[in-house]
């Protein structure tokens, strides 16, 4: 067994009266490529903002390297530069340029000198094949180069773990393969991911763990080998026989 | 220019003549008190929309909590006294105030504090606007990559917002060029109260303001063309260069 990075215990989150996480255990160790699948309101979401910080969880605990993550601010914002997250909407800074947004994180949270924030940049977005956009502003870019450079962007970061919410989800279909070979590429160089998507050949071929979520609950974790071909609960066989059916 | 002028038109240009060291004087001081009125209220406009939108957060510091909410508090009460009463009262009340309080205060430097806290009442809410326009997506996407909710403010939010605000924030200005005229009451020489005074020696009050509002028509003109200047300097480029440095065929 690696290292383990990060572990929760016992999470669960309501919004109102509504329950949308309950009695979450997991944890994601170093290497991982952990996907999470489920029908949308299953909670994967809320999961993984939770996981990031971007909601409070109604109750359970967050573990880092071992030690329970804090709620203060500073403490949050550490952690959170170490556990980047990639969004389905791209959430990239839209009045500056792709380099400027590339560089922004580095230089404000981790303090790098211009000349180190620029290589890093630059290092990172040909990685996913943007460099040559470096003036441009992202309203100028489609979809899938808006998130390729939402993904260079989490990697100038250096996190020890990457958070994806569905990132091919509103993409054009053509777009998605651009994405998915971005990220089997960085699933190559061992980065730790954490993924939420619907794009099951992707789970398959790429990760090395899958959560089935539902009702807020995992009810599956298991290898892909095993979950795609003999899954236990059957609200997983219920979800794959629609995958494959249609 | 020694006939007397026979018309309104020839008038009007009499007393423009005549008087064109008041008018002069008149205009750099309503430009005086409504620019510095103006920015500065700007200012807390922005100091006070980011208290109001700002959250307490549970965990924090008991004293940083009750700061926040003791501010948020003030700042409340603050726009809604001044949104509710008209600026000619709170010049009165101002002015009069503070000389009853034995406060020494002269005409001009009430009329700033006055438009200063107007527009800063006004602002505040129209910063909260153009904080709320701006989507959640931008301020996530900064925090997540471990930003001080300070600083996502001061770097993300706040100047897309900025650029959202600019027509409102051109409507003020223009709004406190000529609300400064009421300034008069607590006996600033601005343009009003000069046009006031040069009508009166020869009676012709109609043909006085009508050079002042015309002093106010160009001044009016030349600002928003600076704000229009600004908002086009400011808005999204269309085009942009590729860097062919880093084009894949070329390495």
């Amino acid at each position: 067994m690696s290292e383990e990075i990060i572990r929760v215990e016992e999470l669960g989150k309501t919004f109102g009266e509504h329950q949308v996480l309950r009695k979450i255990d997991f944890s994601v160790a170093k290497g991982d490529v952990i996907c999470i699948l489920g029908s949308s309101g299953s909670g994967k979401s809320t999961l993984l903002r939770c996981i990031n910080q971007l909601e409070t969880q109604s109750c359970g605990k967050i573990f880092f390297h071992g030690s329970e993550l804090g709620r203060r601010q500073r403490e949050i914002n550490e952690y959170r530069s170490k556990v980047g997250m990639v969004f389905q909407s791209f959430n990239l800074f839209n009045n500056m340029t792709v380099l400027k947004n590339c560089m922004k994180g580095t230089r404000k949270v981790l303090k790098l000198s211009k000349q180190e924030a620029f290589d890093r940049a630059i290092t990172n977005l040909k990685a996913v094949g943007m460099a040559p956009f470096i003036n441009a502003y992202p309203s100028q870019l489609s979809g899938g180069q808006k998130q390729r450079v939402a993904i260079a962007r989490g990697l100038c970061m250096e996190p020890e773990v990457l958070l994806f919410d569905e990132p091919t989800s509103a993409l054009d279909p053509e777009m998605v393969g651009d994405v998915l070979s971005v990220m089997k590429d960085l699933a190559k160089k061992d980065l730790t991911m954490l993924i939420v998507t619907h794009e099951m050949d992707f789970a398959k071929e790429v990760s090395n763990r899958v959560l089935f979520m539902d009702k807020g609950y995992i009810v599956e974790d298991a290898p892909p080998q095993k979950f795609f071909t003999a899954p236990e609960h059957p609200r997983a066989k219920e979800f794959l026989s629609r995958f494959i059916a249609g | 220019m020694t006939d007397t002028p026979t018309n309104s038109l020839e008038w009007v240009w009499f007393i423009a003549q005549k008087y064109s060291d008041l008018f002069i004087r008149g205009t750099l001081l309503t430009l005086a008190v409504s620019v510095t009125g103006t920015i500065a209220g700007f200012l807390l406009g922005y100091i006070v929309g980011i208290v109001q939108d700002t959250k307490i957060n549970k965990e924090d510091y008991f004293f940083k909590r009750a700061m926040l909410r003791f501010f948020k508090v003030l700042s409340a009460v603050y726009v809604e006294l001044f949104r509710g009463t008209p600026m000619i009262v709170q010049a009165m009340i101002v002015f009069y105030g503070l000389r009853q309080a034995g406060l020494e205060i002269d005409p001009i430097s009430a009329g700033i504090l006055v438009t200063l806290l107007n527009t800063g009442a006004y602002m505040a809410e129209t910063v909260r606007g153009g904080i709320n326009s701006i989507d959640a997506g931008q301020r996530e996407g900064a925090l997540a990559l471990g930003m001080s909710p300070f600083s996502v403010m001061l770097g993300i939010v706040l100047p897309q917002a900025f650029r959202n605000i600019i027509p409102e924030m051109a409507n003020t200005f223009l709004t406190n060029l000529k609300m400064t005229s009421v300034l008069n009451v607590i006996g600033v020489q601005e343009l009003f109260l000069q046009a006031k005074t040069a009508g009166g020696t020869y009676y012709k009050y109609l043909e006085s303001y009508l050079v002042i509002a015309l002093i106010y028509l160009v001044l009016c003109f030349v600002f928003s063309r600076v704000f229009a200047l600004i908002e086009k300097k400011l808005a999204a480029r269309k085009d942009y260069v590729l860097a062919v440095e880093y084009m894949e065929n070329t390495q």
